[in-house]
Formats: structure tokens, C-alpha cells, sequence
């Protein structure tokens, strides 16, 4: 048997700008172009454009599908939005996981409520078949339909505070399109014979579906439209972006900034453990006072009853040095006693330390001499709860550094910024 | 990522397995790593070298070079005790890329066996190498 390796539409425009390539997820994908460190800090003050067809979407359509959505992912779709923990409507998208029955992590995902009794669910590269085949299997005689897209819709996202307003020199109608447009909401469809197309078009007239969602922890949209136009979508936005400084990004400053952005990367910082104790508790539906559960759902009980006592713990460095993450790194505590691992160890480059407080390139709030040298970060799992401002040290089999359990990383992102201050 | 045939490898510098380069400098050996390196490697963000007047053995790791996505071992190409390291480094990392023979050199050694330094990869056995 052979692995072929799989490409995305934008595969031969990454080649030929030289971009460095490796194999993520079964699919030959941009690391960086020319410097992952500017990659980074122009998401920070500008904006990045990421391929990112490689991801996987399903979608869930038919009377019960709401109710198989209920019953397969973490978050009660009933009482997700917004503090007062609204229903999930049409045109928003909330974040979420799909466990097995030991509540281990089958992959992380986003819903998206298109229309009554109509869904789409984004999740990782790779991971289409899996979670098709978890729905399909917990059907349980709903009336609902499960359909893998994989490789059949192009995905791009363009990332930064300067996002809008390059995307809008795209755009047939930006102003009717960006209003009313808050953070995890979404318009438009990428099917052209869907009701929802003529929402949001590019001035060429193709239909996207907009969301204003990403990975970077920082303002900007992710856009699913056929994969025969992603390319030009792609060109246009690099081109109406000029002025802006925009840049193509891989998935090392794609990397970079999520660990910055206190988020997990699926398989690496969740996965075959208990889904529970982690720095993302609004992932599950938990009750007001955080002491059960609101719905029944796959691996609820599981969760529950939970005796995989280990904990998930976002952490940030004294300085950009990191450590290699993984099995054969240790977590150490102050009595010098061996108590996790190290899930994910990035050096985010558009922080540093300033008298032990943390700031960003973007902080208006940067103390004078202040420069951003980076800092390293990630998240660590250990058999403990450790508290905010509590020290371990991290170690390889080379070095070992000191860092603070914190509970954010960079300051001063941009992601839910009021859309009228980005315009 | 350059092509094989954009890296630039100066015919006076020996290479070694590991992509480290070293060259004769007045009576001392510089040496640094290869332009195929820090392509590889991408934004160098910091290195980490020992003290000065520290010995250590011919493929002996003598220090580390951090990316922004990985930390990676150097080797010492020949032996001998280290008698300069580029303080520029400390500041401006990214020397190793922009420059990487140049401004971007890391240690001067004071070799233990000159023919140590011979021994080592010529550019065209190098570019070899690199074929595969």
C-alpha cells in the first residue's frame, strides 16, 4: 500500500513561491514562506492570509439533525451563546468537541447553524471520515443526513485587524455584509442554489460562506467556497492587501499564534484522555454553577465519573527559549518531582516579559523601552490542579526552563473587537 | 525553501554531515552552519553558545539554535577550545539567516588536530550530500 499525500488547490501557488512544505495531516501544506517571525507579528498589525482547504466539514441536515448534534458534540446547542447562554441561531457557530464513550477526544470541531435543520460542522484536516462515521453511527433512527465534504470545498482565512478592510475591496456589497457581524457568526453559502448565496458574494459574483471566526485568536474571517475558486480569491485578497502589508502565512505562524491565543490544537493538546479539566471549559455544557452537566450527550458519563484525574494548564515562559514537547518531555514541580508532560511549547513572537507582566506588539499599554523579544508558550498536562502564577519547570533531554502557569497569554488581541472599530 | 542550486556555499569553507560550515581564520577555525541549515530551520530567534575557553571533542554538541518552531543541536566540526563567540548573536539572531557566513558566524576554535578541518566535506562533496 501507498500513502499518497494529498494537496490542496492552492498546493502548486505555494511551491512556486518556495514556501516551506511539510506533511500535515495527510496533506502537503505551507510551513512558512520567506519568515514565520513576520509571518506572525503581521497578524498582530496587518493581516495574513492562510490556506487552510486541508480542514474537513460535514454536514448534518434534516429534522433530527439538531438533535444528533445534541446527543454527539460537547456543547448544548440549546444554551451556548453569549453570557445568558442563549439558543444557538441561525447564522452563529459555536465551539466544540465530539468524544467517545470514555470522553476521550475524537477531534475538535465548530457547528455552524446554516438554516432550520441544516448544519455544517468544521473540524480538523483528516478528520471528515471519523466524525461522519461517528454521526452516522449514533443515528440512532433520527431522521438526519450525514454528508463528508472533504476535498470537495475550498477553505481560506484571512486573519489580523486590517482583515476587514482588505476583504472588503473584494466584496460586491462589504457594507450590507459586515453589519450586524459579531464575533462567531457567519453569512452567505458557498452552494450556489442555496437560499443563503446571495448574502455574501465576492464582486465577481462568486458566493461565499463568510464566518467570522479563525485561529489566531486575533480579528478576521474564515471563507468556504468551491475549490475552483480559491485561487483567485486568494490573489485578489493578496492584492487588495497591498497597502496593508498582507502576507501569505503557513502553518508555523499559524502555530505560533494560536499557542499565543490560549488554543488548542486537536490530537496535541486534546485527544485520548478525558476531555475535562482544560483551559477550555465553554467547550462543554457545563451548569451555572459548574457542578454538572445541562444535556446528555456521548461520553457525559464518562466524564463524570472521571478517575484520569489530570489537568490541562496553559503556561508562559520567562523568555522565547522552549523546550521539544511531547513524550519525551517532563513537567517538574517545585519539590523537583516529575508530574506531567508538555502538550504544546511554541514561542509566540509578538509578546515578551516586562517586569514579569506580559505584553504584545499591540498592547497600547507597553511600558517605554519596551520591545517584544518572545516568549514561550504552550500548554502542559499534569496529574495535579496547579494555580495561576504557580512556577514548574518544563524539560527535554536537553534543557529545562522555569515557566507561570497563567490563564492568558497575549494581551491585547483583536478577535472580538466590535466589527465598527475594524472598518 | 531554495533549490539545491540557489544555496550558497562558499568554496573556501568545509562542511560536515550535520550542515555545520568551518573555515580557516588567521589561526583559529570559524565556523557557523550552512546556508541549507538556516533555510531549514526558517527565523532564527536565538542561539544558545558555550563559554568561551570550553573544549570539546570533533561531533560533540556544543550548543543549540532555536527556531521559531524547534530548538536543534549544533555540532563541533573539528575539536578543539572555543577562543570566540559572535556576541552580535545574542542580539540579532537572525544574522545566522541573512548572513550565514558572514555576520551570522558562531564560534572561532582553537583546533586540536588541524587535519581534523581537512578531513571535512569539500563544497562539492557537500552539495552531494544534499542530492541525496
Amino acid at each position: 500500500m501507498r500513502t499518497v499525500i494529498k494537496t490542496t488547490p492552492l498546493n502548486s501557488w505555494h511551491r512556486r513561491q518556495g514556501a516551506n512544505m511539510a506533511d500535515f495531516g495527510g496533506y502537503d501544506m505551507p510551513l512558512w514562506y520567506s519568515s514565520v517571525k513576520d509571518e506572525h507579528l503581521t497578524v498582530l498589525d496587518g493581516a495574513g492570509v492562510f490556506d487552510t482547504s486541508h480542514m474537513a466539514a460535514v454536514t448534518v441536515a434534516g429534522s433530527e439533525a439538531a438533535d444528533l448534534l445534541q446527543y454527539c458534540f460537547t456543547n448544548d446547542l440549546n444554551a451556548c451563546m453569549g453570557p445568558a447562554k442563549k439558543p444557538l441561531s441561525p447564522g452563529r457557530c459555536v465551539y466544540g468537541a465530539f468524544l467517545d464513550e470514555n470522553g476521550h477526544t475524537i477531534d475538535d470541531a465548530i457547528v455552524f447553524y446554516v438554516a432550520a435543520d441544516s448544519y455544517m460542522v468544521v473540524i480538523n484536516a483528516g478528520m471528515g471520515g471519523a466524525v461522519a462515521d461517528h454521526l452516522q453511527h449514533n443515528l440512532g433512527g433520527r431522521e438526519a443526513a450525514v454528508t463528508d465534504l472533504s476535498d470537495r470545498l475550498g477553505k481560506m482565512d484571512i486573519q489580523g485587524p486590517a482583515a476587514a478592510k482588505i476583504l472588503g475591496g473584494v466584496l460586491a456589497d462589504p457594507k450590507t455584509v459586515f453589519a450586524g457581524m459579531p464575533y462567531f457568526s457567519f453569512k452567505g453559502h458557498f452552494d450556489p442554489t442555496s437560499p443563503l448565496a446571495d448574502a455574501v458574494r465576492l464582486d465577481d459574483g462568486t458566493p461565499i460562506l463568510l464566518s467570522r471566526t479563525g485561529y489566531t485568536g486575533e480579528f478576521g474571517f474564515e471563507m468556504f467556497l468551491a475549490p475552483d475558486k480559491i485561487q483567485r480569491l486568494w490573489e485578489r485578497l493578496l492584492e487588495a492587501g497591498h497597502s496593508y502589508d498582507v502576507k501569505p502565512c503557513g502553518l508555523a505562524a499559524r502555530d505560533s499564534l494560536r499557542a499565543g491565543a490560549v488554543l488548542p490544537l486537536s490530537h496535541q493538546d486534546i485527544g485520548h484522555w478525558p476531555f475535562i479539566n482544560h483551559p477550555w471549559p465553554f467547550a462543554l455544557p457545563f451548569t451555572a454553577d459548574q457542578t454538572g452537566f445541562t444535556k446528555d450527550f456521548i461520553g457525559r458519563a464518562a466524564l463524570e465519573k472521571q478517575t484520569d484525574f489530570s489537568f490541562t494548564h496553559a503556561f508562559a515562559g520567562m523568555d522565547l527559549r522552549k523546550i521539544s514537547a511531547g513524550e519525551g518531555s517532563r513537567v517538574i514541580d517545585a519539590d523537583g518531582q516529575a508530574i506531567g508532560t508538555v502538550l504544546t511549547c511554541a514561542t509566540d513572537m509578538g509578546i515578551g516579559r516586562h517586569d514579569g507582566n506580559i505584553y504584545s506588539v499591540a498592547s497600547p499599554d507597553q511600558p517605554e523601552g519596551f520591545k517584544a523579544k518572545g516568549l514561550c508558550c504552550g500548554f502542559v498536562k499534569v496529574d495535579r490542579k496547579l494555580s495561576v502564577g504557580q512556577q514548574v519547570d518544563i524539560a527535554d533531554n536537553r534543557r529545562k526552563i522555569t515557566v507561570a502557569i497563567v490563564d492568558d497569554i497575549r494581551p491585547h488581541r483583536t478577535a472580538r473587537k466590535p466589527m465598527a472599530d475594524m472598518l | 525553501m531554495k533549490a539545491i542550486n540557489e544555496l550558497n556555499l562558499p568554496e573556501d569553507a568545509r562542511y560536515t554531515d550535520d550542515h555545520e560550515w568551518a573555515k580557516k581564520n588567521g589561526d583559529v577555525v570559524r565556523m557557523g552552519i550552512s546556508d541549507y541549515a538556516q533555510d531549514q530551520l526558517g527565523d532564527i530567534v536565538f542561539v544558545e553558545l558555550p563559554e568561551v575557553g570550553s573544549s570539546f571533542d570533533k561531533g560533540e554538541e556544543f550548543g543549540t539554535v532555536e527556531s521559531v518552531k524547534a530548538v536543534s543541536e549544533l555540532y563541533m566540526p573539528i575539536g578543539g577550545e572555543v577562543t570566540a563567540i559572535n556576541e552580535a548573536l545574542a542580539d540579532a539572531p537572525e544574522l545566522v539567516n541573512s548572513a550565514p557566513y558572514d555576520g551570522g558566524w558562531m564560534m572561532e576554535i582553537k583546533a586540536s588536530d588541524p587535519a581534523e578541518l581537512e578531513a571535512l566535506k569539500s563544497k562539492a562533496d557537500y552539495l552531494e550530500l544534499l542530492k541525496g
